[in-house]
């Protein structure tokens, strides 16, 4: 079977949602930035591109139509390179991936650009026409929960008390903040343009967090609860883009490889509890590559919620020293549609950077499902 | 008034600052300038930090979000050119005349030729202000005296020196009047002008009888309060809010500018309980508290006052006094009372009141001005004169005669007589002259109570009339209780549209009682549910919407002209209005939910269409439905006609008027406007979501129940709102008339009235006055 590896990554800055410096750009316009510089950076012939596969949890409004479509022409690739935008929520770019590794694994094409692209503060969660089914609505409630919903259960379920999510979060922007300070970001960060300004740093983190201040923040999600907005990953704006293509391309072509894609999975659990997705698909994921979860060197762990993030990290018995080295989404911002392709871009990067074998890619999906990569080391 | 375009106010303090948003608020771009505090980062740190704090203030010193963007911070030592392309330059700077002065200098380096300077000096006259000044300067200064908060208290005092040009008076004048919504009087150059020096002396007054008497800080603010028509806050109430610190200030600069003779130094005797109280921060609500406090000691929060004579805090007492019953609403009975109680409020208010009858001529040209500055600058329902002549000037003057005290000369002339009276249909006043003059109104403003004075109404019945107020345009008055809403009300109205459409041009909705109105008559309605008398309840529904449709439906133009609340049913009127010309203070909103009930005539309907047709939001069956949904199930009221613009519960189109005595003139005349070519509103139709909206708010609402925001009750009645907006079984792919929608509305309205939750709501609201959270 045709090996396929990662031979490039990049994403946008990542700013919160209606406040931050990307709040008035376009989520079209953002995305096309990223792939231009996507393509650019990585040197890859665009003539040779199959398809561009984009991800988008609310693909309405601006982010309507066929948006990847659109992406690829705005970012000048050639005409005859084909574009579908794709949705699983959270998972969208992270399918993307799958999809391009599927294709070029059956002889479907040796090149994809994978993006993955969210404008929360343009395009709300829910969309601007929420129309759920009324009678299911009703009797099947959870169909529809609320994502903090979710991670209030999780927390129940799992007892995960409220300190606990408050040392995780603090952990994560910790690493955010090193990671920032000592450059280890910069390189995965295409510049934006809007208007007279250019946009080139993370707009999310709060390095100044303590716990005292997290301590003191009230419940985001229900009166009597766990969570707070501290222990939960800010609506964020952003874009990401990953290069996929089969190993021989990119050894005719010279490109460098990141990884190897080595398994990947999906898999469905109860949308109530939808933050332990990752528990499912991973395994799912980590059998299909033949290893375990200690044979991981690199974890990158979608921080939707701390809540979920420790009970999956508890129950996959991962080493919370391999995850999220840089930081994870509660620091960096989580805009839904580019998670995916930025979780497995920086896993790839991390991985040679880190000079380890396996890593894993991993998040939660709204709705009840969990979706992983397994990579391997070039 | 065009002449202003650009304003400067240089002083970001208290009341530097809020001038600044309250032009910002008239729509003029204003520059805020303070000086460059040591070390500051930001050398506009002063101003954009005051600017930063009004956003926040409550009450708003802003009337809605743009205006606030008309103010630009800057600072003196970098911005003084810009003062070269400003028109008017209002100067709000600490009370010292040579911190003023020096000012003065620099501002008039960099002004441009002709420009017009104030000051918002409240205590030194203007003739010492000037001195030394160039001419070219004195021709284009003045006082513009401003009262705190400028944006609600609706007085200015204007104040002109020997060698300020007419012109810029008048400038001012009409700027304000017109694009600040104030009312000018003409002051003298005294001390402290008008309102300031018959206000600091009354409160003086009262403060050291008081102590003198024994009488304690709230017996006294009962009785020097609502019995007089004097706000609730009573004297050391009010003094908190004023700050205690400013008083011996005030008193010392008083005492220092007025003639040996003036009553004032008699009253000007230390307290010295008060001396500790500001020595220990007690300087009023902005510091720790005042003559009262709130101590929040062992968790729960007590209101306590203070003993004059030892200065200790006690819990304070809301205390019965038997004058005050037994006087009812007579403030000369209470006087008259044999008691300490009587004793107390004659002293203070037969010196008030003389001390303002020796004011005339000396701080104002009339008495009507004194009596307008007092009512607008401290809130008093009547000025001294009007409060003299209900007591009567001939008691007062025995008093004072029994006291061997001097009668002022006015007092003198209105002995056997009273201060105004009404001639042919007109307001007069008593003059110097001891004859009677007119109570001049400003050029353009048109008040309903002249009109009631000289004219008998078309038509009336127990809960209002109509007037005919000249041009063929007539005036809808409501007179019910608080202007709340009832059958009454709807029975007037629809025999005022058959008049209107036989032999007039136009009507008008206008009151000038201080709520356009609060809503339905709740009172009738839990009558009617406690006696179960459900058909009468439907009757009043189902005549409300017919009578509000046939407002809509009329071949004449309709304007509302609403000044302060006007909420539930009396904001659903303003609904149905073809045009509305609201006062800037207008509070706005549909609270029904607070209650238990939703809008039943017709408000849904009209909020869905406006927000469908105004709204700016995305397409789609939902957006328009969840942002009514948002605003009424959360009982949102507009805090200005600014924001009940942004609302919708205006329409863009409609007008706002600043000033509250120009409110009728400009309805009117936008009502004639309208006339020509008029064509009512044909019917609406409606694209809405259905079942798969209401699910969408229904989830909305748990969601707001989880965290604790919303109550039990609470999601039933969301529940019947978002049945109504959704438009109840309809599908996206249907169109909805009208009068479905309407019968939907009144359903839903009618499935709540009678349920053991609304009925608890509507009780707790008419014996509280509080929404209560069941």
């Amino acid at each position: 079977m045709t090996r396929v590896v990662v031979a490039g990554y990049a994403r946008s800055p990542f700013t919160l949602a209606t406040r931050g410096a990307l709040a008035r750009v376009r989520p079209d316009d953002l995305a096309a930035q990223v792939v231009r510089g996507l393509v650019a950076r990585t040197g890859v012939n665009s003539e040779d591109i199959e398809d561009l596969l984009l991800g988008c949890a609310f693909p309405e409004g601006e982010q309507g139509l066929n948006l990847a479509r659109l992406v690829g022409l705005m970012a000048g690739l050639p005409r005859s390179v084909g574009a579908a935008t794709v949705n699983r929520f959270c998972g969208s770019s992270m399918t993307s991936v799958h999809i391009a590794a599927g294709s070029i694994a059956m002889g479907a094409g040796d090149v994809f650009i994978c993006v993955g692209v969210e404008s929360m503060s343009r395009v709300p969660m829910m969309g601007f026409n929420p129309l759920p089914h009324p009678i299911f609505a009703k009797s099947n409630p959870e169909f529809y929960i609320g994502m903090g919903d979710t991670a209030e259960n999780v927390a129940q379920r799992w007892q995960i008390s409220r300190a606990e999510q408050e040392t995780f979060a603090l952990r994560s922007q910790q690493r955010a903040a090193a990671a920032i300070a000592e450059g280890r970001i910069t390189d995965e960060i295409i510049p934006i343009t809007a208007g007279d300004s250019v946009i080139e740093t993370d707009g999310c983190p709060r390095p100044e967090t303590t716990l005292e201040g997290l301590a003191s923040l009230k419940p985001a999600f229900s009166a009597e609860g766990l969570v707070t907005a501290g222990t939960s990953s800010p609506l964020t704006d952003g874009a990401s883009a990953v290069l996929v293509c089969s190993e021989a391309y990119a050894e005719k072509a010279g490109l460098p490889v990141l990884a190897y894609v080595r398994a990947v999975a999906v898999r469905g659990c109860d949308p109530e509890f939808m933050g332990i997705g990752p528990v499912g698909a991973s395994r799912r994921a980590l059998e299909r590559a033949g290893i375990s979860a200690g044979d991981l060197d690199v974890v990158e762990l979608n921080e939707a919620f701390a809540s979920q993030s420790i009970a999956c990290i508890r129950d996959l018995g991962l080493d919370p020293k391999r995850v999220n080295l840089d930081g994870g989404a509660i620091a960096l911002g989580h805009p839904l549609g580019a998670t995916g392709a930025r979780i497995v871009g920086k896993a790839a990067s991390l991985l040679a950077r880190e000079k380890g074998r396996y890593a894993l890619a991993t998040q939660c999906i709204g709705g009840g499902q969990g979706i992983a990569t397994v990579l391997e080391a070039a | 008034m065009d002449d202003i375009q650009t304003v400067a106010v240089i002083g970001a303090g208290v009341m530097g600052a809020a001038i600044a948003a309250h032009v910002a608020n008239a729509g003029t771009t204003v520059l805020l300038l303070d000086i460059v505090p040591e070390g500051a980062k930001d050398r506009n740190a002063l101003a954009a930090g005051a600017i930063a704090r009004m956003m926040k203030a409550d009450p708003a010193p802003f009337m809605g979000k743009r205006a606030a963007k008309l103010v630009t911070p800057g600072n003196l030592e970098d911005d003084l050119d810009k003062l070269g392309e400003v028109d008017w330059i209002i100067e709000a700077v600490i009370e010292r005349r040579d911190i003023k002065q020096a000012l003065y200098a620099k501002i008039d380096a960099a002004r441009k030729p002709g420009s017009i300077v104030s000051s918002n000096t409240s205590t030194i006259p203007l003739v010492t202000l000037v001195e030394g000044l160039p001419e070219s300067f004195r021709q284009d200064f003045l006082i513009s005296h401003f009262f705190n908060p400028p944006r609600y208290m609706r007085l200015m005092e204007l104040v002109g020196g020997p060698d300020t040009r007419p012109e810029a008076l008048e400038t001012i004048r009409a700027y304000a009047d017109h694009r600040l919504g104030k009312t000018v009087i003409d002051a003298r150059d005294t001390p402290s002008f008008i309102a300031n020096r018959l206000g600091v002396y009354w409160l003086q007054v009262a403060v050291v009888e008081a102590a003198g008497r024994g009488i304690p800080v709230e017996e006294a603010d009962l009785l020097i309060g609502k019995p007089f028509g004097f706000p609730k806050t009573g004297v050391f109430g009010l003094l908190d809010l004023v700050g205690l610190d400013l008083m011996p200030h005030v008193n010392a600069s008083l005492s220092a500018a007025l003639p040996e003779a003036d009553a004032f130094h008699a009253a000007n005797r230390p307290v010295p309980v008060i001396a500790g109280l500001i020595s220990e921060g007690y300087t009023g609500r902005k510091g720790k508290g005042g003559f009262y406090r709130i101590n929040r000691d062992g968790g729960k929060k007590v209101k306590e006052a203070v003993d004059l004579a030892t200065g200790v805090y006690a819990s304070a007492r809301k205390p019965k006094l038997e004058a005050i019953a037994e006087a009812g609403r007579s403030p000369r009975a209470l006087m008259e009372h044999d008691s300490e109680h009587g004793r107390y409020a004659r002293a203070v208010m037969v010196a008030t009141l003389a001390y303002a009858a020796s004011l005339a001529g000396e701080v104002a040209d009339t008495i009507a001005d004194i009596d307008e500055a007092m009512c607008l600058g401290y809130a008093w329902k009547d000025g001294p004169f009007v409060l003299i002549d209900r007591i009567g000037p001939d008691w007062l003057i025995a008093r004072l005669e029994a006291d061997g005290a001097p009668v002022p000369p006015i007092l003198e002339a209105a002995r056997g007589r009273s201060f105004y009276r009404v001639e042919n249909g007109s307001l007069e006043q008593l003059g110097l002259d001891g004859a009677y003059h007119p109570v001049p109104r400003p050029v353009g403003v048109l008040l309903l109570s002249d009109i009631k004075r000289a004219s008998q109404p078309l038509l009336k019945n127990g809960s209002a009339a109509v007037w005919d107020i000249g041009d063929g345009v007539l005036c809808f008055e409501f007179t019910s209780k608080m202007n709340s809403m009832d059958d009454q009300i709807m029975a007037l109205m629809a025999k005022t549209l058959g008049l209107v459409q036989k032999s007039y041009k136009a009507l008008v909705i206008h009151n000038e009682g201080a709520n356009f109105s609060v809503g339905a008559n709740l009172g009738l309605a839990l009558f009617a549910a406690n006696i179960a008398a459900w058909p009468q309840i439907d009757a009043l529904v189902v005549g409300g919407q017919q009578t509000y449709q046939a407002m809509r439906a009329a071949p004449f133009p309709i304007v509302g002209a609403p000044s302060g609340m006007a909420l539930g049913g009396g904001c659903e009127i303003l609904l149905h209005c073809d045009a509305v010309q609201a006062h800037a203070e207008s509070y706005i909103g549909l609270v029904e939910v607070g209650v238990g009930l939703i809008p039943g005539w017709g408000g849904c309907v009209e909020m869905l269409y406006r927000w469908r047709t105004y709204g700016r939001l995305p397409n789609g069956p939902m957006p328009a439905t969840a942002k009514v949904f948002e605003i009424l199930s959360t009982a949102t009221v507009a805090k200005s006609a600014a924001e009940a613009k942004a609302l919708l519960f205006l329409r863009p189109e409609d007008g706002i008027t600043m000033n509250r005595a120009r409110l009728l003139a400009d309805a009117k005349a936008r009502a004639l406007a309208m006339v020509e070519g008029y064509t009512a509103p044909g019917p609406r139709d409606y694209r809405l979501p259905g079942p798969s909206g209401r699910a969408a708010l229904d989830m909305a609402v748990r969601n707001f129940r989880r965290l604790g925001k919303a109550t039990p009750y609470d999601e039933v009645v969301a529940g019947a709102l978002a049945g109504v907006l959704s438009g109840g079984e309809t599908d996206p792919i249907e169109v909805v008339g009208e009068k479905e929608l309407l019968a939907l509305e009144r359903s839903e309205f009618s499935q709540l009235v009678c349920q053991a939750g609304t009925l608890d709501r509507i009780e707790s609201m008419l014996l509280t006055g509080k929404p209560l959270r069941n």
